[in-house]
């Protein structure tokens, strides 16, 4: 133990304050570490500003141009609109007080609940030429409820319908001519930054300095590029969808309202194409869901009300409908655009009087069912993805564009009695392209397997539904978590 | 105590004067604490140029409440220890006679040069000239020692005690001579 003792305190005596001279290079190569670590600091912040500035800018744009393109396609339809008084004026003054009075007991005679005698009574309603009076002069012009109807509308909102395709691609054009400007000013001003900062660090380098940076950039260039990766995934997620629409007035003086946003479940396989460190860019097939459903039009009073469901209490809704003259298919009006039942669902009560002229419509739905309203779509996203934060735990950017081919397009009524398939939603548009935001979390579970958890924000940039008289162009959010390989 | 303040201000805001200044303050004493640590002169200049590297860049976060020079010495044995697990070493076992009856009087250890002792203890195994330097020249109890090295009491016990057998055995080997001639004039 003694000699422990002499041996520490022999080393400790001669070691504790040893000192030497270090060679001079040391202090250069710290300086010029030290100096190049602090501007690529600074030229890191300004890329990330200026990668957050663009997607912000496209994004914005995006939204705006989407508004803008809402408004036009109001503004067309309030033409259509100026035709209504036109028909209320020459059917209100043919009415008598005493027409009305026999009306009304022939609607209370009308009146049917079972499904089955609806239909024959609507086929002996159709043989009688009553349902062509309704659409050629009583019923308020619905846009697609018949095909008077639709002549009417296309004559005063031609213009409107011819520009309708070049305007849904109008948004795409315009947000890749904002996202290449605003790319190359950022990518102008990093330029301007880092040529000043390597004059203003030139000044004050010694000789040796500068030739030590000249070798590291000569063995920079030597160096082979690093080999382009590819990186494969299956993602899923829960996709809350939020309705934004509007409408022509006319449109939605008859329409369901829309009661609640559904979750739907989405997912796909994406394909990631990497070259570089920071940049990727991504693409795939993905699933997404999109839905709602809509309540009836509360109705406690008025001619309608009493016209339906005076005896039935008011507890019940009202919801104005159209009869299509040829098909005698039931049609009602929804946010999303005119659900088109295969048959009188089950569990309905439907009042139709072809000759009332003073209600706002001449076929009434009876009944505490909801519509829910699904549409399925395949998803082909292309996708530019930049890595803030490249270690274990990545943190990225996305964003991009989607093209959306829409795969299903079913309506179903739920009530108390359960859930079944009444119909479709009609018009609407085969392809949508949307754009989506979103910011990625990638844990690294090995070398090649990452875990991925990614926020998302989707928008449509045209209208789902092609009806001039509906702008439905809902956005989405979403988390997407799954998994990817990287080769 | 000299008062860094100014100095550390102007490190933090980029002035390349203010940091030559400080290297030069700390710059010889730090070169000796990686030598101890460093397997050769090569190393120990690693070592300091990546050490010093780390003081620049972390300097905004030293707080004023404590010694600067222990900070830098602190993050130099960082570097040092950090270098040691990254390299994954391995230790050769020697064979060590031990020399019970070695002894170093005033005389002795006045003639030898630091110098040599640093040649030693650079020739120890990584590991053994970690836990040397920390029990014996920085003063680091065994339970310190394990916390920093990710080891056991008992390992670090062990890595000292063959440490000393190993230095015995070399100060023995180098300067048999000079102890033999003062145990004969004793």
């Amino acid at each position: 133990m003694k000699n422990d003792k002499n041996l520490d305190e022999l080393f400790r005596d001669k070691l504790l304050n040893y000192e030497q001279e270090p060679p001079a290079y040391i202090l250069e190569n710290v300086l010029a570490s030290v100096a190049s670590a602090r501007r690529k600091r600074k030229i890191v912040f300004w890329r990330i500003a200026g990668v957050a500035a663009a997607l912000f800018l496209a994004f914005v744009a995006g939204w705006q141009i989407n508004t803008r393109n809402g408004q036009d396609v109001n503004s067309g339809i309030i033409v259509g609109q100026q035709t209504a008084p036109e028909i209320s004026a020459e059917v209100k003054p043919e009415i008598t007080p005493a027409e009305k009075e026999n009306t009304f007991r022939n609607i209370k005679s009308k009146i049917v609940e079972k499904p089955g005698t609806v239909n024959l009574q609507l086929a002996e309603l159709a043989k009688e030429n009553q349902i062509n009076q309704i659409s050629n002069k009583s019923t308020k012009p619905i846009a697609g409820n018949s095909k008077s109807e639709q002549v009417n509308f296309v004559d005063e909102s031609l213009i409107v319908a011819k520009s309708e395709e070049s305007r849904a691609l109008q948004p795409m054009k315009s947000l890749f001519r904002l996202i290449n400007q605003g790319t190359k000013n950022v990518a102008n001003s990093l330029q301007e930054q880092k040529t000043k900062a390597l004059k203003d660090d030139w000044a004050v380098k010694t000789i040796d300095q500068q030739i030590m940076e000249q070798n590291q950039m000569v063995l920079a260039r030597n160096e082979t590029p690093k080999k382009a990766r590819w990186l494969v995934g299956a993602q899923v997620s829960p996709e809350y969808s939020v309705t934004r629409s509007s409408h022509s007035q006319v449109y939605a003086s008859n329409m369901l309202n829309a009661s609640a946003n559904s979750v739907d479940l989405g997912g796909g396989i994406s394909v990631e194409f990497r070259k570089g460190k920071r940049w990727s860019l991504q693409s795939g097939v993905y699933y997404s869901g999109l839905g709602q459903s809509s309540g009836n039009s509360n109705v406690s009073s008025g001619k309608d009300f009493m016209f339906a469901g005076a005896d039935r209490g008011s507890e019940y809704f009202n919801t104005n409908v159209s009869i299509d003259a040829n098909t005698s298919k039931m049609m009602m009006n929804s946010t999303a655009g005119v659900i088109e039942f295969s048959g009188i669902p089950p569990g309905i009560v439907l009042g139709t009087n072809p000759e009332e002229k003073t209600m706002a419509s001449t076929a009434v739905v009876v009944s505490d069912a909801r519509f829910i309203q699904n549409f399925d779509y395949i998803e082909i996203p292309l996708y530019l993805r930049y890595t803030f934060l490249d270690s274990r735990f990545d943190v990225e950017m996305l964003g991009g564009f989607s093209s959306n081919l829409l795969v299903g397009n079913e309506t179903y009524m739920e009530s108390s009695s359960g859930k079944s398939l009444v119909g479709s939603t009609r018009d609407m548009e085969p392809i949508n392209y949307s754009g989506t935001l979103g910011i990625g979390l990638k844990y690294g579970l090995s070398k090649r397997i990452s875990l991925n958890v990614e926020p998302r924000v989707k928008y449509y940039l045209n209208s789902l539904n092609s009806n001039s008289s509906v702008t439905y162009k809902p956005y989405s959010i979403g988390v997407f978590t799954g998994l990817s390989y990287e080769f | 105590m000299e008062d860094f303040k100014p100095i550390i201000t102007d490190c933090i805001n980029g002035s390349p004067k203010a940091q030559s200044m400080l290297y030069h303050q700390f710059a010889p004493k730090m070169f000796g604490v990686c030598l101890r640590y460093a397997k050769d002169t090569t190393e120990a200049e690693d070592n300091m140029q990546d050490g010093f590297i780390k003081v620049f860049t972390n300097l905004k976060t030293f707080r004023h409440d404590g010694s600067l020079e222990g900070w830098i010495r602190r993050i130099m044995i960082n570097v040092s220890l950090e270098k040691i697990r990254k390299q994954h070493l391995l230790f050769p076992v020697e064979d060590v006679s031990v020399y019970d009856s070695v002894n170093f009087s005033d005389d002795v250890i006045a003639k030898i040069a630091a110098d040599d002792l640093m040649k030693l203890i650079q020739q120890l195994p990584p590991r053994y000239r970690m836990v040397f330097n920390l029990y014996v020249i920085e003063g680091l109890s065994h339970q310190e020692i394990a916390k920093e090295m990710s080891i056991t009491q008992g390992t670090t016990k062990s890595n000292l005690a063959r440490a000393r057998d190993i230095l015995k055995k070399k100060v023995h080997e180098n300067f048999g001579e000079l102890i033999g001639q003062n145990n004969n004039t004793a």
